[in-house]
């Protein structure tokens, strides 16, 4: 475990009795949520590095639980007058006089570590991140004629979170980041196409020694630029589709995964609320959530409210085996915990989230799969999607192929796949043994609050999707 | 904050830096999420956040904190001016130059001063009155909660030209999220009201019935086939492509070559019938501002004049690099809209799918698909069929695809319905044919 650095000044006693003020209404449950974070972030652009930026982000977020209603007050004033008070506005969702026990706060002390780290990224010197975003850029920049645009910026942080609650819960947690990623356009006869790739998790910059070059990252977004320079435009219409291994587990993320995040089914939102224990997929379909993979974008050791997380079943073999748990559906729900309530910061409170998703590993051949299709649609990256309760989502691909019996052809761009989750479930007839996961820079939205997330998938075909393209 | 900024202002230039600029921001914020008939979240809060930018030798760091505590402070603007001499120098980097302001701050109607006086118990009422209102229509099945938000911000601006001036601003809204239909038959859409003026917002009856209407309208959809038709945005709409068109005539963007219309300006880019103005000194609008990040006063500023592109929307930087004059549109380090709107027509919205023989009525999207590089636009796609002239059917899980840049062109009727809903907005249009892609 990297060392905890307190920027608080704030002792356990002065926890304690500001959860005892937060209760002071009546409450059944009250937490506080203290973070501490600090950004790095470097550009280069126009041949230059332009920009360097430093921030950092202070606060305390307290939450008091009344049933299934929530009062929610933070503060980035941490002087404990402050902090009391607005224990005190959270307290007032609750009507009525304090009745809980009294209790004590015991420190859990946190022993392994999802972070892959030898030294934080936050704490290597400047001139070392410089010189990553200018071989990153550099790769792009040369890597064809055609290349008109690059721009290459690297951003770490570093997150020191204290969270304690009435149940007697005090942990802290240190959290390291870092992400670099390139952004190219390529040019020809006028036509201009945009290209992107980059990588990062929760490690230290040897990772882009060791596990990714800034000069794969640079190489890799000026292809997908240069690719697309000859790209036709998408088919429209119902037809195969076949995903590539890696980040085409957004399609996962987006037409499962927040649909069983626990909050859309305690409130009877989405579509599988009434449908655990029941088939809605094919047999080859198995889906997990698990935030503990090592070095992972999307891992923690504790989530936001301070639970152990672990890897959860979501779907097996077509079978809806379980949710995405806070610590308030579960309450609501009367099930276990999982360790998924997430939030962006200390002035958000924490909702279900995933961490770590993907469908696993099947029994086809990827070449097999691919051998199959005689007319289709190949995805080779996306650039998101979005999903609404009822389950029709759409994803956004930025690269795809077009398939001509059972090969990879011309090149195609921008297209929108839709469908809805429950038909593309059925639809999903061949799941490959490659399982790769995406490019450790996803960061998901959910009512405004946005959190890190990773995605993994091996190639896969549906069957039948609408692709909506312009041919 | 004045003497915040000021302060800072003075730390910079002593420790070395040619320029500096220093914003804060205070504000304190209520909600309140409802949901069948109970209080799910409350949620009171104030919050102060502080942006610094250096220059030194043409070199720039900026830095941010929500740790005001002058020791963090006064160490941030000592490592932003260290921190600078590790870029290189950009010749185009440098504040805006002192500009003696003509807008009328208190004029343009930014702050209600009713508004962080409100009782919570009013705030809460609304939002539960607009949930009551919707689920009493029994098509409804399910919500998704109403909401009632408001907010109080002021920001200041110091730097070290000499510029040094503030205003605060408020900001109320009230909107509900329904969904209507079975389990596995489910449609759903919202509706919401904002206004910086309390007074101004719209009634929960509005609200509700307004949401109401498009979710119900959207049972028991049919899939189209795969055809190119003309298709009629509404407001909603409209306001997503003006979002569009915005990033692609942002000067940030123009000059990263990352829109598509980078070399068009003075050039036709649409329609005569397309006419879109940025305007920050409409009083009482939520996009209205007195001086951007720059410091630099806000105007009106004709972006497409009768279908030819008259201005990119610029911050001091972009201006530069385009070798333009800024358009007061800065934003942190980017620009913003301040009221960007296609000018609204003559036609009744009812007109507008009178005219319409087959074709789609778009009220909602799902997803991103949107390229500022290209102008490609491909979306997933809700709305409702339109045959000689009357609604038919709703229609879902297709996708509409096409280009801004042909879109403009298409532009057909420009209905007479503009409201700012947010500083991006349009009314009801007619495009005369786009692939609408189904079965």
């Amino acid at each position: 475990m990297l060392p905890y650095i307190d920027h608080f000044g704030l002792s356990a006693e002065d926890l304690r009795t500001t959860l005892v003020f937060a209760l002071s209404k009546g409450g059944d449950f009250a937490e506080v949520f203290l973070e501490y974070r600090a950004y790095d972030y470097i550009l280069m652009e126009d041949d230059i590095i332009k920009e360097t930026a430093e921030s950092i982000g202070i606060g305390m977020g307290i939450r008091v639980l009344a049933g299934d209603q929530t009062g929610f007050g933070y503060t980035n004033d941490l002087s404990l007058e402050k902090v009391q008070r607005a224990a005190l506005t959270a307290a007032a969702i609750a009507k009525g006089k304090y009745r809980g026990a009294a209790f004590r706060l015991r420190e859990r002390t946190l022993r392994k570590d999802v972070a892959r780290v030898i030294r934080p990224a936050h704490a290597s010197g400047i001139a070392k991140k410089i010189a990553l975003v200018r071989e990153a850029y550099g790769a792009a920049r040369y890597f064809d004629p055609r290349i008109a645009k690059v721009k290459s910026s690297l951003q770490d942080s570093i997150q020191y979170v204290t969270i304690a609650n009435s149940e007697g819960l005090l942990v802290r947690d240190v959290r390291p980041m870092v992400r670099l990623t390139c952004v190219v356009i390529a040019e020809k006869d006028g036509r201009r196409e945009f290209g992107y790739w980059g990588g990062g998790g929760r490690v230290g910059l040897e990772y882009f020694r060791d596990v990714l070059t800034p000069g794969k990252i640079g190489a890799e977004a000026a292809a997908e630029a240069v690719l697309l320079l000859d790209a036709v435009d998408a088919p429209a219409g119902e037809m195969p589709i076949v995903l590539s291994p890696g980040h085409s587990g957004v399609l996962i993320h987006e037409a499962v995964g927040h649909l069983l995040e626990a909050d859309f089914n305690r409130k009877k939102t989405s579509v599988f609320w009434n449908k655990m224990g029941k088939k809605v997929g094919t047999d080859q379909v198995t889906i997990y959530d698990d935030p503990t993979i090592p070095a992972s974008r999307g891992s923690y050791n504790v989530d936001d409210e301070g639970t152990a997380p672990r890897r959860t079943l979501l779907i097996e073999k077509g079978v809806v085996a379980g949710l995405l748990q806070d610590k308030l559906s579960a309450r609501l729900m009367k099930r276990p915990l999982t360790g998924h309530g997430r939030r962006q910061d200390y002035s958000h409170w924490p909702v279900p989230r995933m961490a770590n998703t993907y469908i696993d590993r099947g029994e086809y051949d990827p070449a097999e799969i691919l051998a199959s299709v005689k007319k289709g649609f190949y995805v080779d990256s996306l650039q998101g999607g979005q999903v609404e309760d009822s389950g029709k989502f759409t994803f956004s691909v930025s690269l795809g192929h077009l398939i001509e019996d059972g090969k990879l052809t011309a090149p195609v761009r921008q297209a929108t796949l839709i469908g809805t989750n429950i038909d593309i479930l059925k639809r999903l007839v061949c799941v490959g043994s490659d399982l790769a996961f995406g490019l450790q820079t996803g960061t998901c939205s959910k009512e405004g609050q946005d959190v890190p997330v990773n995605d993994g998938c091996p190639t896969i075909k549906i069957s039948r999707m609408t692709v909506g393209g312009r041919r | 904050m004045r003497e915040l900024a000021e302060r800072l202002v003075a730390w910079g230039k002593a420790d070395g830096a040619d320029e500096i600029e220093v914003s804060v921001v205070e504000g304190r914020e209520f909600s309140v999420d409802v949901r069948r008939g109970r209080i799910e979240n409350l949620v009171e809060a104030g919050s102060r956040v502080l942006g610094l930018r250096v220059i030194k030798d043409k070199r720039t760091a900026v830095a941010g904190s929500s740790d005001l505590e002058p020791g963090t402070l006064r160490r941030l603007v000592r490592n932003a001016v260290r921190r600078a001499e590790l870029a290189e120098p950009d010749e185009f980097a440098g504040l805006a130059p002192l500009t003696p302001s003509t807008v009328d701050a208190a004029a343009l109607r930014l702050h209600d001063p009713e508004v962080p006086a409100l009782d919570p118990k009013t705030m809460i009422g609304l939002a539960l009155e607009t949930e009551r209102i919707a689920l009493a229509d029994r098509r409804i099945t399910n919500s998704h909660g109403a909401s009632f938000s408001s907010d109080d911000a002021a920001v200041f601006l110091a730097n070290s030209n000499g510029f040094s001036g503030g205003f605060s601003g408020t900001y109320c809204g009230l909107g509900v999220g329904l969904q209507a239909g079975g389990t596995n038959d489910r449609v759903e859409d919202s509706w919401y009201s904002s206004k910086r003026f309390f007074r101004e917002l719209a009634s929960p009856e509005d609200v509700a019935k307004k949401a109401v209407e498009r979710t119900v309208r959207q049972l028991r959809p049919r899939k189209v086939r795969t055809k190119n038709v003309p298709v009629v945005f509404d407001p909603t709409m409209t306001s997503w492509v003006m979002g569009f068109l915005f990033s692609c005539v942002a000067g940030t963007s123009v000059y990263q070559k990352a829109s598509f219309l980078s070399e068009k300006l003075g050039e036709r880019i649409g329609n005569p019938l397309v006419h879109v103005v940025d305007d920050a000194l409409i009083p009482g609008e939520l996009g209205s501002r007195p001086f951007d990040s720059d410091g630099v006063p806000c105007r009106r500023t004709v972006v497409v004049d009768k279908g030819v592109l008259r201005n990119f929307l610029c911050n001091v930087y972009a201006a530069r690099k385009l070798r333009l004059q800024t358009t007061g549109n800065a934003d942190g380090g980017g620009v913003s809209p301040h009221n960007f709107s296609l000018a609204p027509g003559k036609s009744t919205p009812e007109e507008i799918v009178r005219s319409v023989k087959e074709g789609l009525l778009l009220t909602r999207t799902l997803g991103h698909g949107l390229n500022s590089v290209t102008g490609d636009i491909s979306r997933g796609a809700f709305g409702l069929w339109i045959e000689n002239g009357e609604i038919a059917y709703p229609v879902s899980e297709i996708t509409i695809s096409g280009n801004l840049g042909a879109l403009l062109q298409g532009i057909e009727m420009v209905g007479n319905d503009l409201e700012f809903l947010s500083p991006v907005a349009g009314p009801t249009i007619k495009v005369a044919g786009m692939t609408v892609a189904g079965e």
